[in-house]
């Protein structure tokens, strides 16, 4: 037996994990001690990670579109025929029929060449990935804010903080690793303000549980702001000396009264001035926001409002302070710092800026295109329009992750080619022209970038199943086809590539890396990477302050659709499930779907606890069975989106926040009946 | 029983003689942590902690193929793994313990077969204790740090080497086979294992002076466990690495043909012991948690005559919500 120290493949707090292999085949998992933010332990999903590997659901060939059904080809057949229908679309309508799908699962070296191959092969920008849907307002926000969309300090800094603000994240359930950091921090004295619509694990643990209505964040933020204003709680040194604009701020702030924010978002004013003290006096305060802040038609704003409070009461820079968005993909950020994004190169390098384009261009010796690409969700609006005619799609399973299913079915059945590089038959793969099989995370080297900026590495310990392939040599033999000049690289030499071309992973190389990994920014082979950003200045010069005022919701409840549907995930599966749901322990323990609903309005429609209901939304409807949930606010619902029997995505809507493209999961108008 | 004394130096040239009949599992560096895997000629790590993955793995895997189901002509036949023989080296007197524990569980009519087979056909050279980590509480638990049974050879280092004593039949017969790499030991050295182990039971001791098997009882009897259950993280943790935890799930995977798998199962789960009325009898986590202790200070005492905590230490140092013995004495 050997054990095999890796990442784990879950979510963005990349904790480090032996795989236990025995005749190439992984026969369990068990926690690194040494792992720097882990430090031994894990959460269920980690515990379990590596049962799926050795599956027999793994796609193991390469298979072809034949009438109706997908029957097994040879690599050479599935490729040549994905070349050649590039080739066509791409004469007959342009290179901008064209868009990559990424996955935020794979390695950075993948997303790195998956991206080149947009770009530097295809010739077109329409690249984008899965942070489209989770944190694309983090990466607009926040780099106009502080110029960095990343989490600006380690996870273990929250050990130093005296006032911990949680926002839209189910932390115990989603990033148990971080959850465990904070109730740590709990236990040596911080405050712990949460703010959520549900009573989940870490709101029952809370000193201040604030439950506003979904939707109402931008009016409840500058509340606190203006309470902390009012009682001179901010910190002027630091707006005068690193920031701009706060005047501006302050004047909008000024309209969100206690009073006012209680009339929007149902919080009491009492409650609003104990978190806005709790926040505004401590020393050091952070703030930890996930979905709950992202996924809303106003999510840029949202950040902007949370970012306004931190730099006007100087909480960055410093141990115990900063932002911190929660990535829920284990490479989400490398996805994010691979430019894997349709208007940003790597290293969040612009595409419309001439001087960075031109380096890339002189590194790949080519002519790029320049014009921005489309964003994930418009990349199929365009596909159902017609305008885009092929898509490859790395481990992403869109029937079931992105909003309103219906219309996501009819743009993927619409194209003239659609490629699917996976590990599992999927939603998706079941449209295909072309299903690659790819191996999975235990099957390959590579590195994975954390939510706290730590590039870690991943070791291949076992073979991939029959045919499949890592995806890094399926790229690479994709782009000689197409005529790219480009040679097969090793991960560890494309990483040296990824190292000349984004500056914050200058001094990367795998030799560096050991356990402990390094967090970007890391300019050169000298440099030990960086923990805490913003220390003396923002890469941006001063920060930015920007006014923000709470809009109206793209949809509420009305007679029609009387609920409020917020979709989200579970401790026990992931996103769309290939992966949890064929992991013994996790599928038991969540065998299918299930939607909370508060008691009075269960009594009211006498609905009891596993009772099937009807949900419909102006999108699409499914049964689900019913759960009570004395945690949940009236007149909302809370469903996840893993299970295919009761698609969540059915229900939701495009919207989309105009400044990042998310759409806005949290808030759909739905109706509820009995079966 | 037969004494010997193996310097520092032969430890090697022991393991590659004992490596070319046997599979050594033994405690070897994996990203700078001790780990227990196959020895390949990597350094030994010998003087590190004690793994964290308990060898008790290599008797009762975390996931393992039962058999092979193949349809051949519309029939079934099976196929069942051949078991390696293999040497576990550096298995501490806590793990040993918990194989005892398991001993007990397992070969009980019905004898676990699987179990059974793997248990037979492997040796145990054991590791006593001198230097115990900050976890450990082997003394107060009456597993350790010196083994006092059930291993085939015993180590205790000593510095320069380590005395070695034999438990069995096999263990005598490697000393017999490979006299090249044996010295007789002096009473010196017998009295130096003593005071080492006597001292490291001395230190544990001294850190837990009142832990024992009954304040365990009290203190579990006394916890709020509804406020525990709220706190536990539901990680499963504590049962997937505890050494003496045994509860298992089997699938078959793989339609025609496949595998029948059995795994690890957690009591920590909800599923575990929820119906398929969806009624459970443990149905809240401080319920289940309590289960846990329970079982592990109370019931298996009581059904099987030995505690189910061994002092590993393991439990605490994996709990996610850092939950651990100190907290839930702490707690009313």
């Amino acid at each position: 037996m050997e054990k095999i120290h890796t990442t784990c493949v879950y979510c963005g707090c990349g904790c480090g994990l032996f795989l236990h292999v025995e005749g190439d085949r992984v026969v369990g998992a068990s926690p690194s001690p040494g792992h720097p933010l882990s430090r031994g332990r894990l959460c269920i999903k980690g515990w379990l990670a590596g049962e799926f590997v050795g599956h027999p659901d793994r796609l193991r060939y390469p298979l072809i579109k034949r009438g109706d059904r997908r029957v097994r080809a040879t690599w050479d057949e599935a490729l040549s025929l994905v070349r050649d229908r590039f080739l066509k679309v791409k004469e007959a309508y342009g290179p901008d029929a064209i868009a990559v799908l990424t996955s935020a699962k794979g390695t950075n070296e993948e997303n790195f060449m998956l991206m080149k191959l947009a770009r530097a092969v295809l010739k077109t920008n329409n690249v984008d990935h899965v942070a489209r849907l989770c944190h694309a307002p983090t990466v607009a926000g926040l780099s106009y804010a502080i110029g960095s969309g990343a989490m600006t300090n380690p996870i273990e800094s929250l050990l130093e903080s005296e006032a911990i603000m949680v926002v839209g994240s189910n932390t115990t359930e989603q990033h148990p690793m971080v959850a465990a950091t904070i109730l740590e921090a709990q236990s040596r004295g911080a405050e712990l303000l949460v703010f959520d619509p549900r009573r989940t694990q870490i709101a029952a643990q809370a000193d201040i549980h604030l439950t506003p209505a979904p939707g109402t964040d931008v009016a409840w933020i500058n509340g606190l702001l203006n309470v902390i204003i009012e009682e001179e709680l901010i910190d002027e040194v630091f707006i005068r000396g690193r920031t701009q604009g706060f005047e501006l701020v302050k004047e909008a702030a000024s309209c969100y009264t206690p009073e006012v924010v209680e009339s929007i978002t149902g919080i009491p004013p009492h409650l609003l001035r104990a978190a806005a003290l709790s926040y505004g006096a401590a020393e050091a305060a952070s703030i930890v926001y996930a979905m709950g802040i992202t996924q809303h038609t106003a999510g840029t704003d949202n950040v902007q409002a949370l970012a306004n409070l931190a730099l006007a009461t100087g909480n960055l820079g410093r141990e115990g302070t900063g932002i911190y968005p929660l990535r829920g993909h284990q490479n989400v950020q490398g996805a994010c710092d691979m430019g894997a994004l349709p208007d940003l190169l790597p290293g969040y390098q612009k595409v419309s800026d001439p001087r960075k384009i031109e380096t890339f261009e002189e590194a790949w010796s080519v002519d790029l295109p320049r014009a921005p690409g489309l964003t994930a969700v418009e990349i199929l609006e365009a596909a159902e329009e017609g305008s885009i005619k092929a898509i490859y799609i790395s481990g992403e399973n869109p029937l079931m992750s992105y909003p309103d299913r219906d219309s996501v079915y009819k743009a993927l059945k619409a194209l003239d080619l659609l490629v699917v590089a996976d590990i599992f038959p999927t939603e998706t793969t079941r449209l295909a022209h072309v299903v690659l099989p790819v191996a999975s995370f235990a099957e390959k080297d590579g590195t994975f970038t954390s939510t706290e900026r730590r590039i870690q590495l991943i070791s291949k310990a076992v073979s991939p199943p029959g045919e499949a392939l890592s995806e890094l040599d399926v790229i690479f033999d994709l782009m000689k086809r197409l005529g790219a000049p480009y040679r097969s690289l090793s991960p560890a030499e494309v990483m040296e590539e990824i190292a000349s071309l984004n500056p914050h992973y200058g001094g990367i190389r795998y030799r560096r890396l050991g356990i402990d990994g390094l967090q970007w920014p890391c300019p050169d082979e000298d440099h030990p990477g960086t923990g805490i950003l913003h220390r003396e200045a923002f890469p941006i010069g001063r920060a930015r302050f920007r006014p923000v005022f709470q809009k109206e919701l793209h949809e509420s409840p009305d007679e029609d659709y009387p609920f409020l549907l917020i979709t989200g995930r579970t401790l026990y599966h992931f996103h769309s499930g290939s992966m949890t749901r064929r992991t013994s322990l996790l599928d038991r323990e969540v065998p299918g779907p299930v939607v909370d609903v508060n008691p009075d309005d269960a009594g009211r429609l006498r609905i009891r606890s596993r009772q099937r209901v009807v949900i419909e939304s102006r999108r699409g409807r499914l049964e689900v069975e019913a759960r009570i949930d004395p945690g949940l606010m009236p007149g909302i619902l809370y469903l996840p989106f893993h299970f295919s029997e009761a698609p969540a995505n059915a229900l939701t809507a495009r919207a989309l926040d105009p400044a990042s493209r998310i759409p806005a999961f949290k808030i759909s108008a739905v109706s509820m009946r009995r079966a | 029983m037969m004494i010997a004394f193996l310097s520092n130096n032969e430890m090697v040239p022991l393991i590659e003689a004992l490596a070319k009949r046997l599979e050594v599992i033994a405690p070897v560096l994996s990203g700078g942590q001790p780990v227990f895997a196959t020895w390949n000629g990597q350094e030994l790590a010998l003087d590190a902690e004690n793994p964290l993955s308990s060898p008790l793995e290599f008797l009762l895997p975390s996931r393992e193929a039962l058999f092979r189901y193949v349809q051949l002509s519309g029939r079934y036949t099976f196929e069942e793994p051949s078991l390696p023989a293999r040497l576990i080296l550096g298995i501490r007197p806590c793990d040993l313990f918990a194989v005892e524990v398991l001993d007990r569980i397992m070969t009980e009519e019905p004898c676990d077969q699987a179990y059974l087979g793997r248990r037979r056909s492997t040796v145990l050279v054991a590791l006593n204790c001198t230097r115990p980590g900050s976890e450990c509480t082997c003394a107060q638990m009456g597993s350790g740090p010196g083994c006092v049974a059930g291993y085939d050879l015993a180590l205790t280092p000593l510095g320069d080497g380590y005395l070695v004593e034999s438990g069995s039949p096999a263990g005598v017969l490697i000393l017999r086979e490979h006299p090249q790499f044996f010295r007789e030991a002096s009473n010196e050295e017998i009295a130096r294992k003593e005071a080492l182990l006597a001292a490291s039971r001395e230190q544990m001791i001294m850190v837990r002076p009142d832990l024992s098997l009954q304040s365990m009882q009290e203190a579990i009897s006394a916890a709020d466990w509804e406020r525990l259950g709220d706190l536990c993280l539901r990680c499963g943790g504590c049962s997937f690495i505890c050494p003496t935890c045994h509860c298992f799930n089997v699938l078959d995977l793989g339609v025609p043909d496949g595998e029948r798998i059995r795994c690890a199962d957690s009591c920590i789960l909800s599923g575990f012991s929820r119906m398929t009325s969806g009624a459970n009898p443990r149905a809240t986590q401080g319920e289940r948690l309590a289960n846990w202790y329970r079982d592990k200070f109370v019931y298996m005492p009581e059904k099987i005559g030995l505690p189910g905590c061994v002092g590993c230490g393991r439990c605490h140092r994996v709990c996610l919500a850092r939950f651990d013995r100190r907290k839930l004495e702490a707690l009313p």
